[in-house]
């Protein structure tokens, strides 16, 4: 079976049978699972770890599901899904809404939630393109659902802050993206102005992707404005 | 209440006004002619003014007038010169004569005024108390008490041999008051079915045959064979009730033999307490609307409670078994028997809580149709106390539990998983909604006939606003956070439970915060039989 390093998954319900059974089966399916039975654990372990997919219900005991919905997608594009007993029209809608990528009722058939959870990982990726949660430029690949970069066929070691920044590349590449906002979406809402901790980080990822580091290929540096990240499609 | 009734009854005989003025006139004639000899004395027909005053106060104008004339006649007749003649000798006299007549028909007129208005004023001033009482008395709750008590009033006040409100109103909203004596109330309840019923329901008669307020319609009796009571015509009355314009009902009266006719006061007072009767019979009907609106309204609240309560607490545990049961027949990954192993529990718990929430659907539906009978036998209530606590212990873990019972415990007569199930119920709500690491306190007390067992937390307590609702099926204490939290059948359940006991169970608020839930079940006859003996 796969190492347990795939993509960091949150799973956040207040039914501990639910839990078990996710966590165990995403587990084995090579997700990395931290789990959060109510709303605060949840927003601290999303802050904490980083999680690359939510699974989110909607039903907590200290706060309403949607508001921990609209305070993560304040300050991340991490795709999240809704796991919900609530199967109206309107609470479906209402979820989307605030920023949801899917919306599952319960009960939920296992190889459903594992395909949607492809899905949204997927869409992390951008453009997406063919089945896999997988971005490639040159001959710099990163796996979003294994949660794998490689380079040439040679896998490259990211320590989980590098992982994040470049996960913000790929899912904005051949874009533009400034200091600050690069600061925001990969060491979150209070940071912005520690442009010093970024191009620390930005040379770190060159030397460990780059061939040569001083002439970068693919993470080009936009002066005076910030970063950019280039793929094949250009 | 007496005088105004004599009172009538003299007004009512005009005729004797009229004699009363002719005997007035005799008298003072009498007088002079007597006492006095005949003697002139100037002015002497002065004495016919104090008559004439008196039949001005005691009958009013008509007599007066009659009294002025007569004694004008017969002072000329008797007193004047030339004496047993009208014509009078000295032109002088002539003009004391009219002047005379002039004076007495002025006072007279006066006096008989002054009479009208305080009569008018004794009469309003009765109208008024009687409405006051009738609008007091019809804002009863009671709204046939209501009737019964004005139609009582109006009885007493216009001294009738019987009263009845009679409002059809629609198929299951018709009241009707009855007072007065039983042969003349069935004669109104039989005459009520012929002329009555055609005048009291539909749209309002048109025209004439409505007539204006205030008028009567007079129900003439109709004469069967073999009914014995049948009052004089006219002395039955009817006076519809109306609703913006429309009829809803009657006023039925009916009159002694020996009483006087309806004066225009008594049509007055009768047409202002129908219209009153009709503002009551609307805003009754207008109440009853909105209590069956207020119950469709709730009937629909507890629909959807129940809709919630069944999608959250039913799909709840589903989800957690679908999901386990489809892990474990996945191709793809092969399961540690460890996984299996938690799968399969998760599947066996997640079902059994599945049966205890519809089992809990099934009770309250026993409950609320009273199909319950406990299967009881003698037991030691502080055992199953332990049983309850030792079950529990998973979910008790965060919690400090306390249990004080007595030593000397009676055995109690109950069905065993009955309540078992109502202590467990009433333990886990005080686990599940009390912040972890606050105590909960278990005791048992003997008190006279009855043992009272209490479960009692440091939590937040119940808001007041939930206590008296906090027994109903699918209620729900509103607290902080969104989740719904239970099906809100449990408490439900437990309280029929322990009525079918014969006990009963009721929550409070602790004297130092927190929620205390108590209930008592009955020891009667528990000594006759041993502890620990089943009974048959």
């Amino acid at each position: 079976m796969s190492r347990p390093e795939g993509a960091r998954i949150l799973v956040v319900d207040d039914e501990p049978a639910i839990v078990r059974a996710v966590r165990t089966n995403l587990t084995r399916h090579g997700f990395q699972v931290d789990t959060a039975t109510n709303a605060q654990e949840a927003l601290a372990t999303q802050r904490q770890r980083r999680p690359d997919l939510i699974l989110l219900d909607l039903g907590l005991p200290d706060r309403d599901g949607l508001e921990i919905l609209r305070h993560i997608r304040s300050d991340s594009s991490t795709p999240i899904i809704i796991l919900s007993v609530r199967g109206a029209e309107r609470d479906k809608v209402a979820a989307l809404d605030l920023g949801a990528d899917d919306y599952l009722t319960k009960p939920f058939g296992v190889d459903e939630l594992l395909a949607r959870i492809r899905v949204a990982l997927r869409h992390a990726v951008r453009p997406p393109r063919g089945t896999a949660a997988v971005f490639r430029t040159g001959d710099l690949e990163v796996d979003v659902e294994h949660r794998r970069v490689t380079v040439g066929s040679k896998e490259v070691h990211l320590t989980p802050t590098e992982y994040e920044l470049l996960k913000v590349f790929v899912a904005h590449p051949d874009k533009v993206l400034t200091d600050q906002m690069l600061l925001r979406q990969a060491w979150g809402p209070e940071y912005g102005s520690e442009g010093h901790y970024l191009h620390v980080y930005i040379a770190r990822l060159r030397r460990k992707l780059e061939a040569d580091p001083q002439k970068p290929r693919y993470l080009l540096t936009e002066p005076g404005v910030g970063y950019r990240l280039l793929s094949d499609e250009r | 209440m007496k005088a105004p009734h004599s009172l009538r009854v003299l007004i009512a005989a005009r005729w004797a006004g009229y004699l009363a003025a002719l005997a007035a006139v005799t008298l003072v004639s009498l007088f002079i002619g007597l006492a006095l000899g005949g003697a002139r004395i100037a002015n002497i027909s002065m004495l016919y003014l104090i008559g004439v005053f008196a039949v001005a106060i005691a009958y009013g104008r008509g007599p007066a007038v009659l009294a002025s004339l007569a004694a004008f006649l017969t002072f000329d007749w008797f007193f004047v010169e030339p004496l047993h003649a009208i014509t009078v000798s000295n032109p002088d006299e002539w003009v004391a004569l009219l002047l005379f007549l002039l004076t007495a028909i002025v006072t007279g007129q006066l006096t008989a005024a002054v009479r009208r208005r305080a009569l008018e004023a004794e009469q309003r001033e009765r109208e008024a108390a009687v409405l006051y009482d009738v609008v007091r008395l019809i804002s009863e709750r009671d709204f046939v008490a209501a009737l019964q008590a004005v139609a009582d009033r109006l009885r007493t006040e216009l001294t009738l041999s019987a009263v009845v409100i009679d409002l059809p109103g629609g198929d299951h909203d018709a009241v009707r008051a009855e007072v007065g004596e039983p042969d003349a109330l069935a004669f109104l309840r039989t005459t009520a079915r012929l002329p009555a019923d055609r005048l009291t329901v539909g749209k309002a008669p048109i025209g004439a045959q409505r007539g204006t307020p205030g008028h009567w319609v007079r129900i003439v009796p109709s004469r069967r064979p073999g009914q014995p009571y049948v009052p004089a015509p006219g002395r039955v009355h009817l006076v519809p009730v109306t609703v913006r314009e429309q009829r809803v009902g009657a006023l039925l009266l009916v009159r002694p033999a020996d009483g006087a006719p309806f004066s225009s006061a008594d049509t007055r007072l009768l047409t202002t307490v129908s219209g009153q009767l009709g503002l009551a019979a609307e805003r009754v009907r207008l109440a009853l609307q909105a209590t069956e609106a207020e119950i469709l309204r709730r009937t629909d609240e507890l629909k959807s409670a129940l809709i919630n309560a069944v999608s959250h607490d039913l799909r709840t545990p589903l989800a957690s078994i679908i999901a386990s049961a489809g892990s474990l027949r996945q191709q793809d990954v092969h399961w540690t028997d460890g996984e299996r192993q938690e799968f399969a529990e998760a599947i066996e718990e997640e079902a059994q809580r599945l049966d205890r929430i519809v089992g809990n659907l099934l009770d309250l539906s026993r409950i609320e149709a009273g199909h319950l009978r406990p299967d009881k036998g003698w037991y030691d209530l502080s055992a199953l106390l332990e049983d309850v606590l030792g079950r529990l212990r998973p979910i008790t873990a965060g919690h400090p539990v306390s249990v004080d019972v007595p030593e000397e415990l009676p055995p109690v007569s109950l069905d065993y998983v009955e309540i078992d199930q109502v202590l467990s119920n009433l333990v886990e709500n005080a686990a599940k909604y009390t912040p972890s690491g606050t105590p909960i306190a278990l005791s048992i007390k003997h008190q006279g006939d009855e043992i009272e067992v209490a479960v009692a937390d440091r939590g937040p307590g119940i808001p007041a606003e939930s206590l008296p609702r906090l027994f109903d099926p699918f209620y729900r204490v509103d607290r902080p956070g969104p989740r719904p939290q239970g099906t809100g059948v449990g408490l439900a359940v437990a309280k029929g439970l322990i009525e079918a006991h014969g006990g009963h169970l009721w929550a409070e608020n602790g004297p130092q915060g927190g929620a205390r839930f108590a209930f008592t079940l009955p020891l009667s006859a528990a000594v006759a039989v041993a502890p620990g003996e089943p009974a048959a």
